[in-house]
């Protein structure tokens, strides 16, 4: 392998795995909220109104997440921009 | 994941030119500082849910007063940590 696979190999790793980590935590964050959310009084079984819920649910937190993100990447460019 | 599994070991990093060492310890600098904005977004995102979305959810997507909370909820939060640290900072100094 030459000088550039390798490097290559290096960025492919590094950015999958640093993917994987985020999607965890995403997904970690999704249940514990939805299931606080949608799943009021645990059932005997899950019923079609808390599948809905959940089902929308994620959805949201997922809007909620890049909605978040972009307000503070706006935020931290601003405050980047005024110290220096 | 343990260090001894990973793909990389299969890998000669003694091959790479000193090019590439440099791009790859700034592509790592990148990747940590994406990596810090997402944890912050994480942890923004927990606070901010549940300031601004606290009712049952009726839809996936969502609506504009949730919306503009969500980005209130984030510079107030960051107002308030700028806050903190100069009202720590004044303390010291009295």
């Amino acid at each position: 392998m030459d000088s550039k696979a390798v490097k290559d190999a290096v960025f492919q790793q590094v950015v999958a795995e640093s993917n994987l980590a985020n999607a965890r935590v995403l997904i970690e964050k999704i249940q514990e909220n939805c299931f606080e959310k949608c799943i009021t009084k645990p059932g005997g079984s899950i019923s079609s109104g808390e599948q809905s819920c959940a089902t929308s649910c994620m959805e949201k937190y997922m809007n909620a997440w890049n909605h978040v993100n972009s307000a503070y990447i706006t935020r931290a460019r601003q405050e980047g921009a005024g110290t220096q | 994941m343990s260090l001894s599994q990973s793909p990389l070991d299969g890998l000669n990093l003694e091959a790479l030119n000193d090019q590439d060492k440099a791009e790859i310890r700034q592509f790592l600098n990148k990747q940590q500082q994406r990596s810090q904005i997402q944890a912050q977004t994480h942890q923004l995102t927990q606070v901010c849910w549940t300031k601004c979305v606290p009712g049952a959810v009726k839809s996936g997507k969502l609506d504009k007063t949730e919306e503009t909370c969500l980005a209130n909820c984030v510079n107030r939060f960051m107002d308030l940590n700028l806050l903190t640290v100069k009202h720590l900072q004044n303390m010291r100094s009295n």
